[in-house]
């Protein structure tokens, strides 16, 4: 497929996006696109309001994941309750070469945004590093004490491990 | 090979004769494994030696001196950090204490327990048979000395797999590596020379500075009530400490209790909760060990180990505050 008609056919008006649709925004965020396919893509942007509708409605996403909630009423909790539906990702994933607009989601919480493309939208607000989303309250200094702590039991392993967090639901069931 | 064929060729390793090797593959029963299992374990405590083994977790690897001289009245072992910090750990029979040299500073730790490689499977050993599936692996050779792999598979998602190599002659566990339940290796350790029998000799005592070392901190103390009840622990598992003790770098106390099958610690720390705890779950690379956090009643409670995620949420999840507790911290409020 020529970049031509790829960009084409992912930026014609939908009222939905297709999967070509989605990972070309994702990518065009992500900053995976590019210079070229990027420049095309922005022109589409701008051309096509369906899919600037789209674009907004990405970046809306980013925003309330980041806590940024000028929001409509109940958008927020919507997104987080679709959030709240994705697996935790507790290993680094390597992308899917097929990429999906539900799996987007989830990759859009780990996924550094290239500043230079930010800068090409215009936009009013403050941007952060996606990677920063999803920032876990629990660090791994505040877990230190305790496996240090543990080591007294564990098997003589002298070096202390490294531990990634994540929000756990642990509600006892009645 | 028969199973009935498996077994005599087990008993006569168990016997405590020059190991028969077995065909791999096949699993032990009846009392077989149990007794196989606790001749490791006892060769373990009973048998001197003194070697060098190679810990690999991961990417990580770190090289261990260690010296074990199991009888007498100056009955001790020591482990020491060939490399990064230096760290050692020394066993008597009075207790054990973390020794770790930072910067010229000497600082010792009370330890909570003697547990090191070799010695990982607990004194009565034969009661893992009913937890793992016990199979006679591969002959095979470490450091130098012929060794009768032994695998340990569990029975249930609330514990790793284990791969043992036992020497030959002694039982002594040359090899150890912890499992997954896809077969993949989350811990190995694996002597590199290693001497068995005689009479060790004693190490230096002085401490690697000059510098007089701190004294050791003995922080732990009973509990007194209790203000949380654990339901439904994972099969084989029971609470064998229950300390208050300080944590490194952490003021205040907090409750250390610590529940075991025997090969698998699960620690629980306990604590006034300062503000609504949010539940969290936290995994180290290759999820070898696994944490939560949550809120009981009034109480912080963090549990981890090194054991699937399993175990670690079936204990958070049979937390319960003790009615008097929760009656008397809303009182207090």
């Amino acid at each position: 497929m020529t970049l031509h008609a790829m960009t084409n056919q992912t930026m014609h008006t939908q009222s939905e996006p297709n999967d070509m649709q989605a990972q070309t925004l994702s990518a065009l965020i992500d900053g995976e696109l590019s210079d070229e396919m990027a420049n095309l893509a922005i022109k589409q942007l701008i051309a096509n309001d369906a899919v600037r509708g789209h674009y907004t409605h990405y970046i809306a996403i980013g925003d309330a994941m980041r806590g940024l909630t000028d929001q409509p009423s109940g958008f927020t909790n919507r997104v987080m309750a679709a959030l709240e539906k994705e697996p935790v990702v507790l290993a680094p994933v390597r992308k899917a070469g097929n990429r999906r607009p539900a799996l987007w989601l989830a990759a859009a919480a780990m996924t550094a945004i290239t500043w230079g493309l930010w800068q090409s939208i215009p936009s009013t607000q403050i941007n952060a590093p996606m990677a920063s989303l999803r920032q876990p309250s629990i660090q791994s200094s505040d877990a230190q004490p305790y496996l240090a702590a543990h080591q007294d039991f564990a098997q003589a392993v002298i070096s202390e491990p490294e531990m990634q967090f994540s929000k756990a639901s642990l509600e006892v069931r009645q | 090979m028969n199973g009935r064929v498996t077994r005599l060729l087990a008993a006569g390793w168990l016997a405590a004769q020059p190991m028969c090797f077995a065909q791999a593959g096949e699993i032990l029963v009846g009392n077989d494994a149990a007794i196989l299992l606790q001749r490791m374990s006892d060769a373990a405590r009973r048998v001197p030696y003194e070697g060098v083994f190679v810990v690999q977790n991961g990417s990580a690897m770190q090289t261990l001196s260690i010296f074990n001289r199991p009888t007498g009245m100056a009955k001790e072992s020591r482990l020491a950090a060939m490399d990064g910090i230096q760290r050692e750990i020394r066993c008597s029979k009075n207790g054990s204490i973390s020794l770790v040299t930072k910067g010229g500073h000497v600082s010792l730790e009370k330890r909570l327990n003697s547990r090191h490689f070799p010695d990982l499977l607990p004194p009565n050993a034969a009661q893992l048979a009913t937890f793992y599936d016990v199979r006679l692996g591969e002959p095979a050779r470490v450091a130098g000395l012929e060794c009768q792999q032994v695998e340990l598979t569990p029975k249930d998602a609330f514990r790793w797999g284990y791969m043992l190599c036992a020497e030959k002659n002694s039982g002594l566990p040359l090899k150890a590596a912890m499992f997954n339940a896809s077969n993949q290796p989350l811990m190995q350790y694996a002597f590199a020379e290693v001497r068995i029998g005689g009479s060790p000799k004693r190490e230096a005592e002085a401490t690697p500075t000059n510098r007089p070392a701190q004294a050791a901190s003995d922080s732990a103390r009973p509990i007194g009530a209790e203000s949380v009840s654990v339901k439904n622990l994972p099969p084989g598992f029971t609470r064998i400490t229950a300390v208050k003790r300080t944590l490194p770098n952490k003021p205040g106390e907090v409750e250390h209790w610590v529940f075991s099958d025997g090969l698998t610690h699960i620690s629980l720390f306990l604590e006034p909760a300062a503000q609504p705890i949010e539940s969290m779950r936290g995994q180290s690379k290759l999820g070898m060990i696994n944490m939560a956090k949550r809120q009981v009643g009034s109480m912080q409670a963090t549990i981890l180990g090194d054991a699937p995620w399993a175990a670690i949420e079936a204990i958070a999840m049979g937390l319960e505050a003790r009615p008097e507790t929760v009656a008397a911290h809303g009182a207090a409020r």
